[in-house]
Parts: C-alpha cells; sequence; structure tokens
C-alpha cells in the first residue's frame, strides 16, 4: 500500500517561490492502476520525481507498506529505488548498447536480483509484455516504438517492486499501442500485486485507472 | 568512430611522450657517460704557454704548494718539460728531423734553446751545438729529446703521459715520486736506438743518469722521451722551482668548477686554468638543451594526452547525461556508473599507450638525431671545443689527463681525444628498457586519472530528476 501525506515541494526561481506540490495526500493498494490527470507545469512530474525519490519534499511523508521513505538519506534512496520502485518513461529510456534483454537484467543487477536466475527472469518478463527471444536480443534502435515501450515495463516490473511510476507511458505512442500499453500496465499490475501510478493528460488513459487524481497548480484532488 | 578518434589521439600524444622520454634518457646517459670519462682533472699551464712552442714565464714550486692546500684538492701532479740538445746529452734521438730539419736546411734561422732550458724551445738544434746555426745549405741537424721530470710516474706511466697513448712499463720501474736520485725512465724507442736498458746509463747536463724502467707506448713520437724525477730536472737543467705544467685532481665530479675557479683566482695573471669538466660542459651544451627540450615536451605530451582524454570524457558524459541520469532513476549507485566511465576512459588510455608506445618507439631514434642534430646546428660547440684545443696547448697539443704534459710539445691527448669526442657526440643510442615500461605506464596512470576525475566528478553532480524532467 502506498500512502502519502500532506507532501509538499517549491522551488525558488527569480520570479518566486513556485509550489509544484502543495499538501499532496492520497493513498493507493497494492494492483490498483492510479491516474494523475494534469496540464504541463500542473506539478505531476514533480509529485512523480518525489514518489521515486529522484527528488526529496520540502515536508509530507510517504510510506510504502508502512516503511516511511520520505527522509531517507542518498543511499538509502538509491537502494530503494532499485530494489522497491520502477520507472516507466515516457520517451521510454533503454539504454541504447544494450539489448532487450541486458536491458531488463540491468534492473536485476541493480537490484541485487540472484545472478544466475537474472537471465531466465528477464526473459520471462520480456515474454509477458509480448515479446519473443529473438527480439529480446535486438538493440533498442531495431525495435518499433510500443515494443521499445514494453521492454521499459519488462525492464520496471523486473525486480518485483511494490511502486511503478509511468511518466506519459502512452505520449510516443500511437493511439492502438498506447491503449494496449495501458492494458498491459493494469494486467501487469494485477498480476504482480504492484500499485502503478501513471502521470497522463490524456482523459482516456485515465479513464481506464482503478482511480483518478487531478493535479492543478500543485494541489491535488481525486475525481471521479 | 569518435572512440578510434580518441585512440588516435591519444596514441599520438603518449607517441610524443615516449619518444621525448627515450630522446631524453639517451641523451642523459650520453652527457653521464661524457662527464664520466672526463674525470676530475684540471689543467695548469703559464700563461701564454703555447704547446709544442712552450713560452710563459714557468709556474714555481711555492705557487704548486699552494694549489695543493686548496680545499676539494686530491692530488696535483706538477712537471718540467726540458729539451736535450745533442751536446747536452750522448743519445741520439729516434726521431728524425723531417721537414722541419729541411726547414731549417733552407736557410731559416731558428735559435736553438741554451744549456739552462730556455722556455723558448724549437725542438731541432744544430749538431754541432751551442753557437747560432748559419744559414749555410747542408748544414746537419738532431732533433733534441724532451725530458719530463715529473713528481707522479706512476700516473704519468698509466695516465698517458704523452697524450697518445697510455705507457706501460715494459721492463724495471718507475723511480719515486720525490727522487732527487739522477734516475729516468726512457721510452723504448730512445732505448732502442740508444742500447739501452734497465742498468744502463747515459750523460745529460753533464752527469750520468741511470735508467731505471722503460715505457713503451705504442708511439714512436712518445716512446723518443725521458721520465726523471721533477726535482733532478730542476736541479740539472738550472731551472730551480720552475714547474711548466701541472694537472690538479679534484676529489668529486661536482668541484671541479669551484677548484678550477679557486686556482684561477689564486694565480691569477700567471696561468691559464683549464678543465676538461668546463670544456665538456660547452661541448654538451647542445645535448643539455635537448633535454630540456625533450623534458618539456614530455611533460607537455603527457598533459596534453590527460587534457585530450579528459575532455574527451567530459563529452561522453555530457552526451550521455539522459543515460546516466536513467541508470541513476534505476537505482544505480554513483560508484557503479564511474566505474563504467573509468573502464571507459582506461580502455582508451591502454589502447591509445599500445599505440603511441610502439609508435614511440619507432620514432624515437629519427626524433632523438633530429633534435640533436639541430640542436647542435644552432650552436657554437665546434668552434667552442676549437678554442679548447687552443687553450690546452696549441695546435695538435693539449692538456694531457692523468699526467700533465709539462710543455704541452707531445701531448696531444684531449686534443685528438675530443676530435673523435666531437664526432661522437651526436652518436646516441635509443632505446626502451623496464624504466621507459615503468614511465610509459606511470604516464598512462597519470593520464587515466587525470582524464576521469573531472568525469567521475561531473556524473555524481547529475540530479535524475532534471535530466529526466527536461524529456
Amino acid at each position: 500500500m502506498l500512502k502519502v501525506d500532506h507532501l509538499q515541494k517549491s522551488f525558488r526561481t527569480a520570479a518566486g517561490d513556485v509550489h509544484a506540490v502543495v499538501e499532496a495526500s492520497f493513498m493507493a493498494d497494492s494492483g490498483q492502476l492510479v491516474a494523475i490527470i494534469g496540464a504541463s507545469g500542473s506539478g505531476k512530474s514533480t509529485l512523480l520525481s518525489l514518489l521515486g525519490l529522484l527528488d526529496t519534499p520540502d515536508a509530507g511523508s510517504i510510506e510504502i507498506n508502512g516503511t516511511e521513505l520520505a527522509q531517507l538519506d542518498a543511499r538509502g534512496r538509491t537502494k530503494y529505488r532499485a530494489q522497491r520502485v520502477g520507472f516507466i518513461f515516457q520517451a521510454f529510456n533503454l539504454i541504447p548498447n544494450l539489448t532487450a534483454l541486458e536491458n531488463v537484467k540491468l534492473a536485476l543487477e541493480f537490484s541485487n536480483w540472484d545472478k544466475k536466475d537474472r537471465g531466465a527472469r528477464a526473459l520471462d518478463m520480456l515474454t509477458m509484455v509480448g515479446l519473443d527471444e529473438e527480439k529480446a536480443r535486438r538493440r533498442p534502435n531495431r525495435l518499433s516504438g510500443g515494443e521499445q515501450q514494453r521492454v521499459a515495463i519488462a525492464r520496471a516490473f523486473a525486480a518485483q517492486p511494490e511502486l511503478i511510476l509511468a511518466d506519459e507511458p502512452t505520449g510516443s505512442l500511437d493511439r492502438q499501442t498506447g491503449q494496449k500499453i495501458v492494458e498491459l500496465l493494469r494486467s501487469t499490475a494485477s498480476r504482480e500485486n504492484t500499485t502503478v501510478l501513471i502521470v497522463t493528460h490524456d482523459e482516456k488513459v485515465a479513464a481506464q485507472a482503478d482511480r483518478r487524481f487531478e493535479i492543478e497548480d500543485g494541489v491535488l484532488r481525486e475525481i471521479d | 568512430m569518435r572512440s578510434v578518434g580518441v585512440v588516435i589521439i591519444l596514441g599520438v600524444a603518449i607517441a610524443l611522450s615516449i619518444s621525448m622520454l627515450i630522446a631524453r634518457d639517451a641523451v642523459s646517459n650520453k652527457i653521464d657517460s661524457v662527464r664520466a670519462s672526463t674525470g676530475t682533472s684540471i689543467t695548469v699551464s703559464p700563461k701564454g704557454f703555447f704547446g709544442f712552442q712552450g713560452g710563459g714565464t714557468p709556474l714555481t714550486n711555492k705557487e704548486i704548494e699552494g694549489i695543493v692546500s686548496l680545499p676539494h684538492v686530491r692530488a696535483v701532479q706538477a712537471s718540467l718539460s726540458e729539451r736535450l740538445s745533442s751536446s747536452q746529452t750522448n743519445l741520439t734521438s729516434p726521431t728524425p728531423p723531417g721537414f722541419l730539419g729541411q726547414q731549417f736546411d733552407g736557410g731559416n734561422s731558428n735559435t736553438s734553446n741554451s744549456s739552462s732550458g730556455s722556455s723558448t724551445r724549437s725542438g731541432l738544434t744544430p749538431i754541432t751545438g751551442g753557437s747560432t746555426p748559419s744559414n749555410t745549405r747542408g748544414f746537419s741537424f738532431a732533433t733534441e729529446i724532451r725530458v719530463i721530470g715529473t713528481n707522479s710516474p706512476g700516473t704519468a706511466l698509466v695516465g698517458g703521459a704523452n697524450g697518445g697513448g697510455t705507457e706501460t712499463l715494459t721492463s724495471g720501474k718507475a723511480f719515486n715520486a720525490t727522487s732527487t736520485g739522477n734516475v729516468a725512465v726512457v721510452g723504448a724507442s730512445l732505448a732502442s736506438t740508444n742500447k739501452l736498458k734497465v742498468g744502463s746509463t747515459f750523460t745529460a747536463w753533464g752527469k750520468t743518469i741511470t735508467v731505471v724502467g722503460v715505457y713503451n707506448s705504442g708511439s714512436t713520437f712518445a716512446n723518443s722521451e725521458i721520465l726523471m724525477p721533477l726535482s733532478t730536472v730542476q736541479t740539472l737543467a738550472s731551472a730551480t722551482n720552475e714547474v711548466t705544467g701541472a694537472t690538479v685532481q679534484a676529489d668529486n665530479i661536482s668541484n671541479v668548477t669551484l677548484v678550477t675557479t679557486e686556482i684561477t683566482k689564486d694565480l691569477d695573471s700567471a696561468a691559464d686554468v683549464t678543465s676538461t669538466a668546463s670544456t665538456v660542459a660547452s661541448e654538451l651544451a647542445p645535448l643539455n638543451s635537448v633535454q630540456t627540450i625533450s623534458t618539456y615536451t614530455l611533460f607537455g605530451a603527457v598533459i596534453g594526452a590527460a587534457l585530450i582524454l579528459l575532455l574527451s570524457m567530459l563529452m561522453i558524459v555530457r552526451e550521455r547525461r539522459r543515460e546516466i541520469g536513467v541508470l541513476k532513476a534505476l537505482g544505480a549507485p554513483n560508484r557503479s556508473i564511474i566505474a563504467q566511465f573509468i573502464a571507459e576512459s582506461t580502455t582508451f588510455t591502454v589502447l591509445g599507450s599500445l599505440v603511441g608506445f610502439l609508435a614511440g618507439i619507432a620514432i624515437s631514434s629519427p626524433i632523438t638525431s633530429a633534435l640533436v642534430n639541430a640542436s647542435g646546428g644552432s650552436t657554437s660547440a665546434s668552434q667552442g671545443f676549437g678554442g679548447f684545443v687552443h687553450q690546452n696547448g696549441g695546435g695538435f697539443t693539449g692538456g694531457g689527463s692523468g699526467f700533465a704534459p709539462p710543455s704541452g710539445g707531445f701531448a696531444g691527448g684531449q686534443g685528438f681525444h675530443f676530435g673523435g669526442f666531437r664526432n661522437t657526440l651526436t652518436q646516441l643510442h635509443t632505446s626502451a628498457g623496464w624504466s621507459t615500461l615503468a614511465y610509459a605506464f606511470l604516464f598512462a596512470v597519470v593520464i587515466a586519472v587525470v582524464g576521469s576525475t573531472f568525469a567521475t566528478a561531473t556524473i555524481t553532480r547529475i540530479r535524475p530528476a532534471e535530466v529526466l524532467r527536461s524529456e
């Protein structure tokens, strides 16, 4: 279970303080698909960075399955990212000189997954997202956008994290492929019992989520 | 493609470093060997002394004693050179008059030296002796016999008293350094011509001299001389307290210049003081400049290589900033990412070093030769050398190391020796030994460390949130 309580983050700019996230509080159960919708600059990416411990909050708490994360030191945050959270990006962000299989194995390596099981686990994850062994041995530049995002999903889920953070996962895909990716995320979240948080500006993507939140000027509220 | 370019540029820089290192080693070895061979000798001659012809006012025993008392002076070998005309000895010179005799015979009026051993010495004397020769053709001459009075017969015998070679005692023994007896060690040619052997006697300046030894130097010219105790020659030749040359040994090669300065200061205008070391120093000036150039170039090339790698790595880190951000987001610790980049820079360095080492060895010899030739051509080393020969005895005579050539008449030691030395200065042997390999490895490590340091510092400062936000 993900529990966020009164999370705040401000940035100091020349024009004054910008309140990117204001008193954000919500809860999400394991296996749920949660969508956060908002326009550009509304603070949704900042919220994602805070939840992924890529940035430190000014105040508030983040709790996953009873563990408080917001006050972790740098080493603790790195360990958290490696073992308890998975990232999916709009631009896929696969390592270009590694094959699809190696990209997935990389996440297992950082999470200290048993070395001898990494290959099999990575291949299983790629098979689960619909990529065969032949495609698993291709480098990202020889895969389509949808296939690359599938590799990114396999990489994010590989180390069995408790939280998946997906930043505009369909933003670089056509509507049909994007639909398939959202379905894949939903089914995988359910199968792996992982909370998936999708940040999107696409209403149709958000409509498929179990719970929906809207963020505007840093203020988060749940919508029907 | 970029990686290949980085390796090639690194290889060129490292090749330059290696070739400079090898050139520097070769030049250093040459300088060391030349310095080692020059020894610690300092030659002291009367001012105006001019080799075969002699000249100048002789030094005195007191002045020699003053030199002995100077700090850092290990030994002083004093000598007095005189000539025996046919009227002063019953010996016959084995050296024919030759061209000089013909000149004299042709009407030149040369003044023979007196029996008192005047410092004006022609080397020839009328066979009738004593009187001034007439200009009449058909006059007969005999070559004078050179007598060297020395207080260091042992050194003279092993150190090349005549400059043209090293004398070896073939029979008998040398006299004592402090001997005042009428004894002599004679050259093999003189002994042969006059049927002298150990125990034989001959007359000089009206006294009977006993032969105690015979030496051979391999040269008829040098084998035509007589070595006698210094004080004996001073007494017999009526040259009491006179010394026509001295070779001073400094206690250490690093003190040669100091001792030379002190002697010059003490004797002021009475003597010409030269050391082989100082002469060699001027000769070695081009090599020293090559050494300096190669040292600076060496460090410049190493720094250049490090900068090349540093900039390349910074460029690579900058280009892969997003990848680094993603890796950090995935939970990669800084050390893991840094290790990856250090591995890359090390690979560049190792490949560059391999290319550079092989290329450096290949080009080291021509580069060394070019540097030495260019440096030598831009200096006046050759002229400086000529000056040295002149100072040390005039014309074909020189100071002679190990034994002070008394009048310089025969001793062409340094003159001849340095004629060869000059030619061999540019003959350098370049080689890459273990020390070169060790230095190359050290340079590679320095290059890799410097090249990676800033890149790794940049990596630690990359914040994944900022990188991913900028998508």
